[in-house]
């Protein structure tokens, strides 16, 4: 189904598809990680680049998180919302794997503001429960 | 009805040279009118704008982030005189939310096949605030010849020598480039124009020159050889973006006319420097493109580029600065990072610094660019090289039986003004 990602993708970071309407209603896509424990829900959000038909999941960022939210029965003030831009295998290092944390102001139906803070994989790895490998 | 359609002006980029080239957007627009929808076309650039005139419905046609608060501007003057409002276009797409807020309407993606419920919307004073056509292309077979009738051409000379024209031969991309806003607007599939509708439009042309706007012609190797042999008989001399890599298109590009290329150079890796070299081999020449103030960047990684590019005879450069227009991945990365200084779209020309870089303060990078382009030019000027690639077109002219002399009584003139020769 990701075609262009299907051996690339740390599949670590995502467990499905997700296709939404994004801006202008646009289809869109990303690859999702939802991680639930008994304090918070950790959404992995992954660009797609390529396979993206529509809206970037940075683009849609705050309506994104509101749908999810929704489409998944999340508490949204239990949820942290990771953006995940894939290692694209370029030479070019603005192209390598990154991950931001995402907070939201929430105006009592969704989303608002979004405000991204970049944060190590191995934090990432904390939140979701993966055991760093030797 | 009398339809005005507007192509707002822009600022130039300080001390380039400046060629107005006849637009493309309105004239694909135009095509896809209603017939009884008579136009008239004003382009800011060459034309003078007046406001007091008795058209039905104004349509501002925007290519440009630069030229969108222009544009925002005219649509306030004449929603002022109570004249209704469309906008449409590349950068009406791009900064289509805020646009709204200046228009009657705003129109969005591709136009062909949609236009008479637009203006029967209008005739029955039923304008929708938004006509989105973002997720549907028309198909690819409906798309005709531009009607570049509506273009006062006599305004696109320079000292006599007339502009190229601009022309399409597909649409959408397949490459998703850091900066590039395009497989967004024309989505991310590669929609090649039918050979005999790209042969139609051809023979409505009557320019030698052309610019083919294509974002790449290198994205189906088998369409590119069907164009370029279909498109030698016509004998005119082009530029486009790149070519595929390939001794087999690359030989039938240059008899189809390949003038020059418009060529990426982001490295000084030996795959630049062969890829020039093959072009050069090909008799084509190679205007390099070239993107400075990514995350890559350091000073002197900028230094060496503009050394390797005099190393391998670019017969010309453009250099430009990381520029973020929305729904790019270079947007996505700047705004995450928060390092989107300036939000004047007016200055998202592609020539000033409008985001923190990596390696460099902001100030550092506008002097780099203001570097790269003295040193380039340092030994042959940007009017020199421009004149080497011209007399290569003429010699190709002159061989082919197609060559027009300049106009003389148009040496005084630039663009509509007098100027001295």
């Amino acid at each position: 189904m990701i075609k262009h990602f299907n051996k690339d993708l740390n599949s670590d970071y995502f467990n499905e598809i997700y296709d939404f309407k994004g801006q202008w209603d646009v289809p869109s896509r990303c690859a999702l990680k939802i991680v639930r424990n008994n304090t918070q829900t950790v959404v992995i959000a992954t660009e797609l680049y390529a396979e993206n038909p529509g809206t970037s999941v940075t683009n849609f960022c705050a309506p994104l998180a509101t749908l999810i939210c929704n489409d998944f029965n999340i508490d949204h003030e239990k949820m942290v919302f990771i953006v995940h831009t894939p290692d694209t295998k370029s030479k070019l290092s603005f192209m390598n794997e990154n991950f931001f944390h995402v907070e939201f102001t929430w105006d009592g139906a969704k989303f608002m503001d979004p405000k991204w803070a970049q944060i190590d994989r191995s934090k990432v790895d904390e939140l979701i429960g993966i055991t760093q490998k030797q | 009805m009398k339809f005005k359609l507007i192509y707002p002006k822009w600022e130039k980029l300080e001390g380039q040279t400046i060629f107005n080239l006849p637009p493309h957007g309105p004239v694909v627009m135009a095509a896809a009118l209603p017939a009884d929808v008579d136009i008239e076309f004003v382009d800011e650039n060459v034309d003078i704008l007046t406001f007091d005139d008795d058209a039905d419905f104004i349509g501002i046609s925007m290519m440009l982030t630069g030229q969108i608060k222009r544009g925002w501007q005219i649509a306030t003057e004449y929603r002022k005189r109570e004249k209704k409002v469309i906008f449409g276009g590349i950068s009406t797409m791009l900064h289509a939310e805020e646009t709204m807020e200046y228009a009657d309407s705003i129109f969005l993606g591709e136009v062909e096949g949609r236009l008479d419920k637009v203006f029967e919307d209008f005739k029955n004073n039923k304008l929708q605030k938004v006509y989105n056509y973002l997720a549907s292309h028309p198909d690819i077979n409906s798309i005709g010849p531009a009607r570049r009738s509506i273009l006062n051409k006599e305004k696109y000379y320079h000292k006599g020598v007339r502009m190229v024209d601009l022309f399409h031969a597909s649409r959408g991309c397949k490459y998703n480039c850091y900066p590039c806003a395009v497989a967004y607007l024309g989505g991310k599939c590669f929609r090649p124009r039918p050979i005999d509708r790209v042969v139609e439009e051809l023979a409505t042309i009557d320019n030698n020159r052309l610019f083919i706007v294509d974002n790449s012609l290198a994205q189906d190797k088998q369409w590119e050889l069907d164009l370029f042999r279909e498109m030698i008989p016509f004998k005119k001399n082009w530029c486009s973006h790149p070519i595929e890599d390939d001794d087999e298109v690359l030989d039938l590009a240059a008899q189809a006319g390949a003038w020059f290329v418009y060529q990426a150079v982001f490295d000084t890796s030996d795959y630049i420097r062969d890829r020039v070299k093959r072009y050069h081999d090909h008799g084509i020449a190679v205007e390099g493109t070239i993107l400075l103030g990514t995350d890559d960047h350091t000073e002197d990684d900028i230094k060496r580029l503009i050394d390797f590019l005099l190393e391998i005879n670019l017969d010309l450069a453009e250099f430009t600065v990381l520029t973020p227009f929305p729904h790019t991945k270079a947007y996505d990365d700047l705004l995450r990072q928060n390092r989107i200084i300036d939000k004047d779209w007016n200055n998202f020309n592609a020539g000033k610094v409008v985001i923190q870089p990596k390696h460099m303060t902001p100030e550092r990078l506008q002097e780099l660019y203001h570097y790269a382009w003295d040193t380039f030019y340092k030994d042959e000027t940007q009017s020199e090289k421009m004149f080497k690639l011209f007399r290569t077109v003429i010699m190709k002219e002159i061989a082919n039986g197609t060559y027009k002399p300049i106009r003389e009584e148009m040496a005084n003139n630039s663009f509509g003004k007098q100027v001295r020769r």
